[in-house]
C-alpha cells in the first residue's frame, strides 16, 4: 500500500515537471550611475594606507547602518584628508608622480563633492606636503576660509591655502613643531618636541599675525603623548603611551590644559596600554571615550588592542571593558565613534576587518571582512 | 642623565633654528641625522640608549636570520626589510636611492652583549617592496621627536620620495 502511494506521488511530480513552463527571461538592464543616499552620521571614511603599493592610497565611504561600501576617493601618496565644516566637501592633500611611482612630483589638494564623489577642483601645493600619519595633517578653518596643510621635508611648516582665491596664501614655519590643529577663528596649533604647544594666529590674508609657545604640558621622555589626537567639544584630547588623557581647550587665544587623568588603575599602569595606529575615539555628545588597550611593555605602543575600554569623560570612570575576538578578527588597529546620540563604534583590525558595534552596549552589529588592504585610520565625515 | 641630555639636544636644536636660516637649519639637521662620524654629537640617541637597551634585552632578539623581523638590528624598524627586496639589512636594492636622512635607534645584540646605535635609512625611488613587513618600536617616539620616529616617510627629502624598503645600518657601539 505504502509503495503504491509513493509511486503515484512520484508520477504526479514528474508529470508536473514535464509540463512546467520555463521561467521568464531576465529583463534587459540599463547601466546607470548609482547615487549616494542622503548623508548619515553613521557614514565612515576608511583610510586604506595600501601598504604594499603606497602610491595608490584611498578613502572608502562606508555606511554603518546598511553595512555597505558606498564609494571611494582615490587619494594618491600619503594623503591627508580634511572635511569641510558644512560636510559637503572632502579635501585631500596628497602627492602624485607623473609616471606612477616616478616622474615629476606634484603635491596638490584635491576637492571631492561629497554628494557625487566626483573631483570638483584642485589647488597645487609646494612639493613638501608631509608624508606622515594623516590625522591632523590637513584641516579647514572653522569658517572654511582657509585650508591648512602640514609640510615636512624635514623642516616642519604648514601651507595656508586661501579657498576663496583658490591659491596658496603662504607658508608658516613652525620651528620643528608638527600637526595642524585648527581652532576658530584662524588659529593653528602644533605639538613640539619640548612638550609644548605652538599656536600661530593668522590675519585675514592668511599670513602670520602672532605666535605663542605654551608651557610644557607633557613629557616626551617620561610618557610621550600619541600624535593621534581626538576632537572634543572644546578642542582636542591626546592619550599618552601609559594611557593618561591630556585635554586641551582651544576656545581661547591660548590653549588651556585640563588636569591630566588616567585610564588605568595603579595596578594596571604600565601593563595595560593604548596602542595601534589610531588609539582612541571620543564622542562629544555622550562624553564617552573609547580606548583600545593591550597587555604590553615599553615599545608596544603600535600593538593593537585586545579590549576596548570605555570611559565617562566627565567622571573619568571606566564604564565598560569590551574584549575583542582577536582570534577571529585580529587586534584593534584603528577606532572611531560616530558623533550622534545613538552612536556606532567602528573598529579596523590588523587583519582588515571593519567591525561595527553599538557604542552604548558594545554589542557587535556587523563584521565586514577585507575592508581594504591596510585600514589604519577611520574618519567621521 | 637622559633628561639632561635630551634638554641639551632640545636647546641645541632650538639654537640652530633660531640662529640659522631655514636652509641652514635643514643642512645642520641633515648632518645630525646622517653622519656616522658625528655619532658623539647625538645626545638624543645617547639619551635614549639606556631605555632602548632595556627594552631590547627583554625582547627575544634573533641573531642568525637577517630577514627575520626578530633580528636584533630591527628593534625600531617600521617597513619592508630590504633583504627581502634585493638588498640586505645594510644595502639598498638595485635601482633605488638611499635616503640621506634617517631615524635612529639603539639595539642590543645578544650575540656579543653590546648595544649598538642604528641608522634606519629608507631606500627610495620605487613603490613599496611589499615583502617582509616589520614593525618594531623599541625607543621609538612620536613625530614631534622626528629623529626617533619611524612613522614618517624618510624618503621625504629625496628627488623621488617613493618609499621602497628599510635598512638598519650599524653606526657604532653605544657608549656607556
Amino acid at each position: 500500500m505504502w509503495r503504491s502511494a509513493r509511486g503515484a506521488w512520484l508520477a504526479l511530480v514528474m508529470a508536473g515537471a514535464a509540463n512546467a513552463a520555463p521561467p521568464p527571461p531576465l529583463q534587459a538592464e540599463h547601466l546607470v550611475l548609482a547615487r549616494l543616499p542622503a548623508p548619515s552620521p553613521h557614514w565612515l571614511w576608511v583610510y586604506d594606507e595600501a601598504n604594499n603599493n603606497e602610491t595608490d592610497m584611498r578613502l572608502y565611504l562606508y555606511d554603518g547602518d546598511s553595512h555597505r561600501q558606498l564609494g571611494q576617493i582615490d587619494a594618491g601618496y600619503y594623503p591627508s584628508p580634511a572635511f569641510s565644516p558644512d560636510g559637503k566637501t572632502t579635501a585631500v592633500a596628497t602627492t602624485y608622480f607623473a609616471r606612477g611611482s616616478h616622474g615629476a612630483r606634484t603635491d596638490v589638494v584635491e576637492f571631492t563633492d561629497n554628494a557625487t564623489l566626483s573631483v570638483s577642483g584642485e589647488i597645487v601645493l609646494p612639493p613638501k606636503h608631509a608624508q606622515a600619519i594623516p590625522l591632523y595633517g590637513a584641516g579647514y578653518s572653522a569658517d572654511a576660509k582657509f585650508l591648512y596643510v602640514l609640510s615636512l621635508n624635514p623642516a616642519a611648516a604648514f601651507t595656508v591655502v586661501d579657498l576663496a582665491k583658490r591659491a596658496v596664501a603662504g607658508e608658516i614655519d613652525t620651528d620643528g613643531c608638527v600637526l595642524v590643529i585648527p581652532s576658530a577663528p584662524h588659529r593653528v596649533s602644533s605639538l613640539c618636541e619640548s612638550g609644548r604647544m605652538l599656536t600661530v594666529t593668522l590675519d585675514d590674508a592668511g599670513h602670520e599675525a602672532s605666535r605663542k609657545l605654551s608651557a610644557p604640558f607633557f613629557s616626551v621622555d617620561k610618557d610621550p603623548i600619541f600624535v593621534q589626537g581626538m576632537n572634543t567639544a572644546s578642542g582636542i584630547a591626546f592619550l599618552s603611551f601609559l594611557g593618561d588623557v591630556y585635554g586641551v581647550d582651544l576656545g581661547a587665544a591660548e590653549p588651556q590644559f585640563a588636569p591630566v587623568w588616567a585610564t588605568t588603575t595603579a595596578a594596571e599602569r604600565g601593563k595595560w596600554r593604548p596602542g595601534g595606529s589610531q588609539v582612541g575615539a571620543w564622542n562629544s555628545r555622550t562624553g564617552r571615550l573609547y580606548v583600545p588597550m593591550h597587555l604590553g611593555g615599553p615599545g608596544s605602543h603600535k600593538i593593537g588592542g585586545t579590549e576596548v575600554w570605555v570611559f565617562d569623560t566627565a567622571t573619568h570612570r571606566r564604564v565598560g571593558r569590551w574584549p575583542i575576538d582577536v582570534k577571529k578578527y585580529g587586534s584593534t588597529q584603528a577606532i572611531q565613534v560616530s558623533q550622534d546620540d545613538r552612536p556606532l563604534l567602528f573598529i579596523a583590525t590588523d587583519t582588515s576587518y571593519l567591525l561595527t558595534l553599538d557604542a552604548a552596549s558594545g554589542r557587535l552589529l556587523h563584521a565586514e571582512p577585507k575592508m581594504g588592504q591596510s585600514p589604519w585610520y577611520l574618519f567621521n565625515p | 642623565m637622559q633628561e639632561r641630555l635630551d634638554r641639551l639636544a632640545e636647546r641645541a636644536a632650538r639654537g640652530l633654528a633660531r640662529h640659522t636660516s631655514r636652509r641652514g637649519f635643514l643642512s645642520a639637521f641633515g648632518r645630525v641625522l646622517t653622519g656616522a662620524a658625528l655619532v658623539p654629537l647625538l645626545p638624543v640617541m645617547r639619551g635614549s640608549q639606556a631605555q632602548a637597551a632595556e627594552h631590547a634585552a627583554k625582547a627575544k632578539a634573533e641573531t642568525t636570520d637577517p630577514n627575520s623581523c626578530e633580528y636584533w638590528k630591527f628593534c625600531a624598524i617600521d617597513g619592508f626589510l630590504c633583504g627581502c627586496c634585493g638588498g640586505s639589512s645594510s644595502s639598498c636594492p638595485p635601482g633605488t636611492q638611499q635616503s640621506p636622512i634617517t631615524w635612529i635607534g639603539t639595539c642590543h645584540n645578544p650575540a656579543d652583549g653590546r648595544d649598538y646605535i642604528m641608522s634606519y635609512n629608507d631606500c627610495c625611488g620605487k613603490t613599496s617592496c611589499g615583502s617582509c613587513f616589520c614593525n618594531r618600536n623599541e625607543g621609538e617616539k612620536p613625530m614631534y621627536r622626528l629623529s626617533l620616529n619611524n612613522d614618517v616617510n624618510w624618503c621625504m627629502a629625496n628627488d623621488n620620495p617613493n618609499y621602497h624598503c628599510s635598512v638598519s645600518v650599524v653606526l657604532g657601539v653605544a657608549g656607556k
